[in-house]
């Protein structure tokens, strides 16, 4: 009988202390909230002082910018524009809340837009709760007119940021893209917009990723007639090879920004090497006769996601940091690859091949649980989430060409973000500065 | 007994000389009964033949590639072993190259569209080791020929078809240097 107590006081201990150290490796923001309602927001036109001369397209661009950022969140959910012709036109000096209150908007955005005499745009806009008649909080943001869809990004991510979410609309994304002709690397912003060319090798430039400040690349480019591994200062212009014998790729820069994990033939063999970038110390991760690739940090920095086809077939594994504590998180299918960890670290989302059509799985590591995002729709490669964990971006065949698509975390409302020439390989920033 | 005898041989040499002096007289010169050929006065010189090696030589790297020495290999869905049917095209360019003995290569290795960019990568360069190694077998040193993947960012046809796919899963002989 003692025995037995003293059994089941240590499997009590036990019990306890697993799911708090599974706790302590955990960040302390929980991540999306799957199932919470929506809040109703109303953004009512902005007004400007009259006597400033603004561009009616740039109003325009601001209220639809920041429209859409608040509609694209699942966070916000904007009260129906035509629900606002019911009630008195917003007077900021005077708000009638009973009437917003009426339309079932619970928040409510008011903007104001001028002009500097030096050119520049001013747009202010306060949040108001509705029910409690109070002012939440209020913000200015000035910029060139150019920067219109940025001051929008950036007012649609203080709101984010007051509910408790994360900023992600002045992310951008990277990709490849041969719209001039050749293979080069581009950025543009999340929605799509303002795109730029960040490389002019005229070689084929491939798999690139950011590192966690968003002021570096890594990639891969043919510019020296081998695939080797750059990495690119995007506001300087100073590149570094980081790897130049065999076939360099896949690399991935850690959440903590001083280690970078990537795929490397050097050895004679596709193997994961990690490297120091502060020291150049380099260690290799895996040891075998078969292809491991595709490696992609843990948001926590101590773990690894990788392609392997150590059990005859490329399944996803995790490892630790340093390379042990290997385990096969993929079972069924043949197929799998493009390993991409979320942001809050509960879900792997991944390729696999189905009688030879790709398409987007994620893998919960909390309940055990896949679920396919993409069905049907050519061939979908290289999920990349945004810096919220509620989104994705992905290349597509679904239209012939490879085009780069974003769609929800339950792969709802796909979305088609370019369109000229080839684009694949999408990296989200994780963070944004 | 020598001497006597080149002495003989001179003094014969020098009767025969002196009798011949004799017969020189006006005679009628016979009319020419044989028909003497008028041929072309520029000197005939043909474009020499070349061998194989000296042809090669004179082309560029982009003739010479263009021309197809090197025959293109091709592999099974997701595998990198060289098939058998392929094995007289490697013992083919292996000859070739035995002949050519300065001549250093490429090999691409390349996928279809049915991998993903990252795994393709490897596969390619697997492709391209498999038929690196085959020609090693065969006597050619490994510092004649270098290897590159291009995973499946160089498709040669874009069709979806298994035609397609088959034309794309290859490796590629590029001469580099003569």
């Amino acid at each position: 009988m003692k025995k037995i107590l003293i059994l089941s006081v240590i499997i009590g201990v036990f019990a306890n202390l697993s799911p708090l150290t599974v706790y302590s490796q955990q960040e302390v923001w929980v991540g999306i909230k799957e199932g919470m309602p929506m809040i109703p927001v109303a953004l009512p036109a902005f007004h400007f002082t009259p006597k400033s001369m603004i561009d009616e397209g740039i109003i325009r661009e601001l209220y639809e910018t920041l429209w859409h950022d608040l509609q694209f969140s699942r966070v916000f959910k904007l009260v129906p524009r035509e629900h606002y012709g019911y009630i008195e036109k917003l007077d900021p000096s005077r708000i009638i809340f009973k009437d917003w209150a009426s339309i079932q908007a619970n928040i409510l955005i008011s903007g104001e837009l001028e002009v500097s005499p030096a050119g520049r745009i001013i747009f202010s806009f306060k949040v108001y709760e509705v029910n409690s008649e109070k002012f939440i909080f209020g913000r200015n943001f000035g910029g060139k007119k150019e920067f219109t869809r940025l001051i929008a990004h950036r007012a649609a991510d203080e709101m984010m940021k007051y509910f408790g979410e994360r900023a992600l609309f002045v992310s951008k994304l990277i990709f490849v893209s041969n719209r001039d002709g050749n293979e080069e690397i581009y950025i543009m912003d999340y929605d799509g917009k303002r795109m730029r060319r960040i490389t002019y090798n005229d070689y084929i430039d491939s798999f690139p990723s950011w590192s966690i400040n968003n002021e570096d690349i890594l990639y891969t480019s043919y510019k020296n007639n081998n695939p080797d591994l750059y990495s690119f200062s995007i506001y300087t212009g100073k590149s570094r090879v980081l790897s130049s014998r065999g076939t360099n790729y896949s690399a991935d820069w850690s959440p903590e920004g001083d280690r970078v994990v990537y795929t490397s033939t050097k050895s004679g063999n596709a193997e994961i090497h990690l490297l120091n970038m502060k020291t150049g110390k380099e260690k290799r991760l895996t040891f075998n006769r078969i292809i491991d690739t595709s490696p992609y940090w843990s948001p926590n920095a101590r773990e690894i996601v990788f392609t392997s086809q150590r059990s005859g077939t490329p399944q996803i594994y995790i490892m630790d940091a340093e390379g042990t504590n290997i385990r096969r998180i993929t079972f069924e299918g043949t197929y799998h690859d493009s390993p991409s960890w979320s942001p809050e670290g509960t879900r792997i989302a991944y390729v696999s091949r189905v009688e030879y059509r790709f398409d987007i799985y994620v893998y919960n590591l909390r309940s055990n649980s896949i679920i396919k995002l993409t069905e049907n729709a050519g061939r979908n490669e290289n999920p990349s989430w945004s810096p919220d964990g509620r989104h994705l971006v992905f290349s597509s065949t679904r239209g012939g060409d490879y085009q780069l698509y974003l769609m929800d975390y339950d792969g709802s409302n796909v979305r088609q973000i370019t369109f000229k020439g080839e684009n694949k390989m999408p990296e989200w920033q994780k963070k944004v500065r | 007994m020598k001497r006597l005898f080149v002495i003989i041989f001179i003094g014969f040499a020098l009767l025969t000389f002196f009798d011949s002096c004799k017969k020189k007289g006006p005679e009628t010169e016979p009319v020419q009964e044989t028909v003497e050929r008028v041929d072309e006065d520029v000197p005939k010189v043909d474009r020499p033949v070349l061998t194989e090696e000296e042809l090669f030589q004179k082309r560029s790297l982009e003739e010479a590639n263009k021309a197809g020495y090197l025959k293109k290999i091709y592999f099974d869905f997701d595998k990198y072993d060289i098939k058998d049917n392929m094995k007289p095209v490697l013992h083919r360019n292996a000859d070739w190259l035995l002949k050519h003995g300065h001549v250093e290569i490429l090999m691409e290795g390349h996928c279809d569209e049915r991998g993903t960019f990252e795994y393709n990568m490897a596969l390619g360069e697997k492709r391209a080791e498999s038929a690196l190694n085959y020609l090693v077998s065969l006597g050619i040193k490994p510092d004649r020929v270098k290897i590159i993947s291009y995973g499946k960012t160089k498709p040669v046809m874009k069709g979806i078809d298994e035609e397609s796919h088959y034309q794309n899963r290859r490796v590629e002989f590029v001469i580099i240097k003569k």
